[in-house]
């Protein structure tokens, strides 16, 4: 019941951030749908590793050695996210100098001046 | 009973945080888009910590540090970026009456 | 007005997929055997209490080091794209009377309480990667916030880039080193019994995952610190 929760809050994230940047027009707006479709990828990711009524795989006073096996949830996905959250935002870094760059060139921050490589 | 008001707690701090991102649509210019988020935000994120701290009473030393981190850091960066909207000169909303700022900085001749 | 049908039957559809994997999906009784045994090992043969951590370092160590690489290049590309040979800003003058101007007294005395407090909690996220949540990914962010915070409040601090250079790639030497030092004394790349395993759930345990922890949360923070250094005018 709680991982349905957030595994459908996690592709609702990924839709919105689909619509965000296929519709406007802005770039740094394309730049905030692609980095909110990363966030509901990682939450996807997480939520469907949940065991039912399980804990945080680590070894501590909630969770006892003897019983790790049986209570824990799966740490792989969590494992994957952690550095996926960093390099999703290295890459935001690398589109970020991108537009920088772009509006360098034209002066303005609109996509629809940009039309040399469409045929 | 305690959880009872610790659930409370975490509902008004999230219909705060609903008004927060409701008042970011709805506003006419950057500055007052930015007052809403932050203002109403921040206390929501107050109310859903404390909510917290009333429900698992053992964590309530860790989250009080969480709150007082929050509310040092919030209004800090949203007036950082609100300085730096006004120094490129985002244009603000048409029925503005009185700039502040701008009568702050000529009276004290250009000092911040 | 035909983008913007195309752009409604993209979503659709795409709703409709997702609507299909929403709905078949039922929550795990058990853990996968794979799952199954890295809960068990980590504890037994690795010494970590933290299993997110023994995985990363220890049993998927070469995935890390390919991250790092990552991490290398994307550093690079942004010095490459903002670097040399950025036109001088040819806008009209008046577009810009502030840069004279330097912070505000509140960021100013922010940054004065804050940086500190950061700077302490980064390093306990990196020592603490073994014990509890966090690691070298976590701590290295948590320092680029703090530079971060350093760059708004003093426009005049010019941290060295030669500094930042040297410290990142020697870390990141001293990683594959570390790695290699594995293959020789113990059991293969990047395992962690070089060092004593010692006990469990002490602070200097689980053998060579708190010096691995150190040296990737150095060399991610210098990463992140030299990215955002180069967003400057």
């Amino acid at each position: 019941m709680i991982s349905s929760i957030v595994l459908i809050t996690g592709l609702l994230l990924i839709l919105i951030g689909l619509w965000g940047l296929l519709t406007h027009r802005n770039i740094l707006r394309i730049i905030i749908g692609f980095s909110l479709m990363g966030t509901g990828t990682h939450i996807v990711t997480v939520a469907i590793g949940y065991v039912r009524n399980g804990t945080a795989p680590i070894i501590d006073r909630a969770l006892d050695l003897s019983e790790a096996a049986s209570r824990a949830v799966d740490p792989i996905p969590s494992a994957l996210v952690v550095t996926a959250i960093v390099i999703g935002m290295a890459v935001t870094a690398v589109m970020l100098a991108f537009a920088i760059r772009l509006y360098d060139s034209k002066k303005t921050l609109s996509i629809d001046a940009f039309t040399e490589s469409k045929w | 009973m305690m959880e009872l008001i610790g659930s409370i707690l975490v509902l008004l701090g999230a219909i705060f945080h609903f008004s927060a991102g409701l008042g970011m649509l709805r506003m006419p210019d950057a500055y007052t888009r930015m007052q809403a988020g932050t203002k109403a935000s921040t206390l929501g994120n107050t109310l859903v910590l404390a909510g917290l701290a009333i429900y698992h009473p053992g964590w309530s030393l860790k989250l009080l540090i969480i709150i007082y981190f929050v509310l040092m850091t919030n209004p800090i960066s949203s007036h950082a970026l609100a300085r730096a909207a006004y120094g490129i000169r985002i244009p603000m909303a048409g029925d503005t009456g009185i700039d502040a700022l701008r009568d702050s900085r000529q009276k004290t001749g250009g000092g911040t | 007005m035909i983008r913007r049908l195309y752009v409604i039957v993209a979503i659709v559809s795409f709703g409709f997929v997702f609507a299909s994997l929403a709905i078949d999906y039922t929550e795990q009784q058990s853990l996968r055997p794979l799952a199954e045994s890295y809960v068990r090992l980590v504890p037994q043969a690795l010494g970590a209490p933290n299993v997110i951590t023994g995985i990363l370092l220890t049993y998927r160590g070469f995935d890390t080091l390919g991250e790092v690489a990552v991490l290398f290049m994307v550093a690079a590309s942004v010095g490459l794209v903002l670097g040399a040979g950025r036109s001088p800003r040819s806008v009209s003058s008046d577009d810009r009377p502030e840069e004279a101007r330097g912070s505000s007294e509140i960021v100013r005395t922010g940054a004065e309480i804050l940086v500190p407090l950061i700077s302490i909690f980064a390093a306990y996220i990196i020592m603490n990667g073994h014990l509890s949540a966090g690691g070298g990914f976590q701590g290295g962010a948590v320092i680029a916030s703090g530079v971060l915070l350093m760059l708004l409040a003093y426009p005049q601090y010019q941290p060295s880039l030669e500094f930042l250079s040297i410290t990142e790639s020697a870390a990141g030497a001293l990683f594959v080193l570390a790695g290699i030092a594995g293959l020789i004394l113990a059991g293969g790349f990047l395992d962690n019994r070089i060092l004593p395993l010692g006990q469990f759930g002490a602070f200097f345990s689980a053998g060579a995952i708190p010096l691995l922890s150190v040296l990737l949360g150095v060399k991610v923070g210098c990463e992140l610190s030299v990215i955002l250094e180069k967003f400057r005018p």
